[in-house]
């Protein structure tokens, strides 16, 4: 599949702090690519590199095909999209005028508004003023605003922190809907769940340095320690996955003791900690 | 990069609701106004071109240059600039379009404040460039304030020295007879302003009225310039 974003040997200094150390991976074309660290890793920064808010030091990035800092700025900002935490919108107008602005900057028709504001379920808010909403449904508007020029890169970064969980299912269901669409979306978050939930590939960044980068799955399959928890009458029990277990499974299926059954892929914050040796938060 | 008519109407737009809604903005368009009622009777005893240039200088100042700073270091103070710089609109027509609105207000501030203090017998051509020239020169300086200062209340603290110094500066720095305060009020384009005007009224010759314009000339490229400049400088993030 096309690369869509590639980085090699990216490397970030601030004065005398190394912010990224020799950072390579690519994103391809269509995929939800997660960016998992702790506060601090270097999540940020990298997002405004690759959008083309930094400067970077020293390596090759590429995104939709040459560098995003090189006076491409109209041509490469009408083709992404950029939501972060603290994207701001303007307090004293109504959700629709914060929406219809960015339609005539991007030169889209403000009628695709209704069907935007409809997904986010924010119809009946459109003349409410910014200033009125909640933190949830402010940054819905500026979902909204991120998407409406339906962006071939959509970049966020934690996109539902101090969201509360219906807002964050809301979020996204719309996410997984753009990318259905297809926008390649790259996400950076602490939040593990999010990134199981979204994600196709992940990449953990600590100390601004990739340890590992695969599929959920793989990284779960590859860090897991191969055991089943099975639940009978008399509590949990840990079998192998081996021939032992797999007798101990089916006597326990015969004699109608097995309440429950789980296999023991570790999570990606315990994946994150054994590789890092630091929680995600 | 493409300029485009319409993203810059879309911005000029958008300022033009957001100010409304804004009672700081609306004060502070009013303050001029204001200024000029209380101060008619007593610049009636000045010469007739100070009454003029006085209330003129002020709604520039004000108007054009503080609540200029304003809005653009509330956008920042918000993350609200952010979100345009990471648009396709360009520098030129995210700066324009925020200017027009203050352009709108300041003319309308500046022909109030004219119909109060009285317009002398001047040619109406040289007024209107003198006051375009000081506008755009004011304006340009606003949005540099505006652009350094990271919030909003800290425009005052940044901006109004400078703004202070500009317009009282050549008002009053003469009753100092100090050498050194005079010859740098002898380069600040307010100065030149009064004594561009006062050479048209009083028929001093062409040399005052171009060497005057031709220092607002110099401060207008000038500002603009930095204008770009430090818009540039904070689209990157250091």
């Amino acid at each position: 599949m096309e690369s869509i974003i590639e980085v090699n040997n990216l490397a970030k200094m601030y004065q005398n702090k190394q912010a990224l150390n020799n950072l390579s991976f690519q994103v391809k074309k269509g995929e939800i690519f997660g960016f998992l660290g702790p506060s601090g890793s270097g999540k940020t920064t990298t997002v405004k590199i690759l959008t083309s808010q930094l400067r970077y030091t020293s390596g090759r990035v590429t995104v939709l095909g040459a560098a995003p800092d090189r006076g491409r700025k109209a041509n490469f900002l009408g083709r992404i999209g950029v939501l972060t935490d603290n994207s701001g919108l303007y307090d004293r107008l109504s959700v629709y005028d914060n929406l219809a602005l960015f339609c005539r900057l991007y030169g889209v028709p403000e009628s695709s508004l209704g069907g935007l504001l409809d997904t986010v379920n924010l119809s009946a808010d459109r003349n409410t003023l910014v200033q009125q909403l909640s933190k949830g449904m402010k940054q819905r508007v500026t979902l909204v605003r991120a998407i409406l020029h339906r962006p071939e890169i959509l970049f966020l970064d934690e996109p539902t922190s101090a969201l509360d969980p219906v807002n964050v299912l809301q979020i996204h269901e719309t996410l997984r809907q753009l990318n259905r669409d297809g926008t390649t979306i790259f996400l950076t978050t602490h939040n593990m769940q999010e990134a199981e939930a979204l994600c196709g590939r992940v990449a953990f960044l600590n100390n601004g340095e990739i340890s590992a980068l695969d599929t959920p799955l793989q990284l779960r399959l590859q860090h897991g320690d191969k055991t089943i928890t099975v639940t009978t009458p008399k509590g949990p029990e840990i079998v192998g996955q081996d021939a032992a277990g797999a007798n101990r499974i089916n006597e326990l299926i015969r004699s109608g003791a097995l309440l429950a059954i789980h296999s023991n892929e570790p999570t990606l914050g315990d994946i994150f900690v054994k590789l890092t040796g630091r929680g995600l938060e | 990069m493409t300029f485009s008519l319409n993203r810059l109407l879309a911005i000029a737009g958008k300022e033009w609701k957001d100010s409304v809604r804004n009672p700081q903005i609306l004060l502070m368009a009013g303050m001029p106004i204001v200024f000029s009622i209380l101060m008619k009777g007593q610049l009636s005893e000045g010469n007739a071109i100070d009454r003029f240039t006085v209330p003129v200088m002020i709604a520039i100042a004000v108007v054009g240059a503080f609540v200029q700073a304003l809005m653009i270091s509330e956008e920042k103070e918000k993350n609200t600039l952010r979100a345009l710089m990471l648009s396709p609109a360009s520098p030129v027509e995210v700066l324009l379009g925020k200017s027009a609105m203050t352009t709108v207000y300041t003319i309308a501030v500046m022909v109030v404040c004219m119909l109060i203090t009285g317009i002398p017998a001047i040619n109406i051509g040289y007024l209107i460039i003198y006051i375009l020239f000081l506008l755009v020169i004011f304006m340009a300086l606003g949005t540099s304030i505006g652009l350094i200062s990271r919030t909003a209340s800290e425009t005052s603290i940044v901006g109004l020295p400078i703004l202070l110094f500009f317009v009282f500066g050549p008002i009053f720095a003469p009753g100092l007879k100090v050498s050194f305060v005079m010859d740098v009020i002898g380069f600040i384009p307010s100065y030149h302003f009064m004594e561009g005007l006062s050479a048209v009224v009083h028929d001093e010759g062409r040399e005052q009225i171009w060497l005057s314009l031709g220092n607002l000339l110099v401060w207008m490229v000038l500002s603009t310039l930095l204008v770009l400049f430090i818009y540039r400088g904070k689209r990157f993030d250091k």
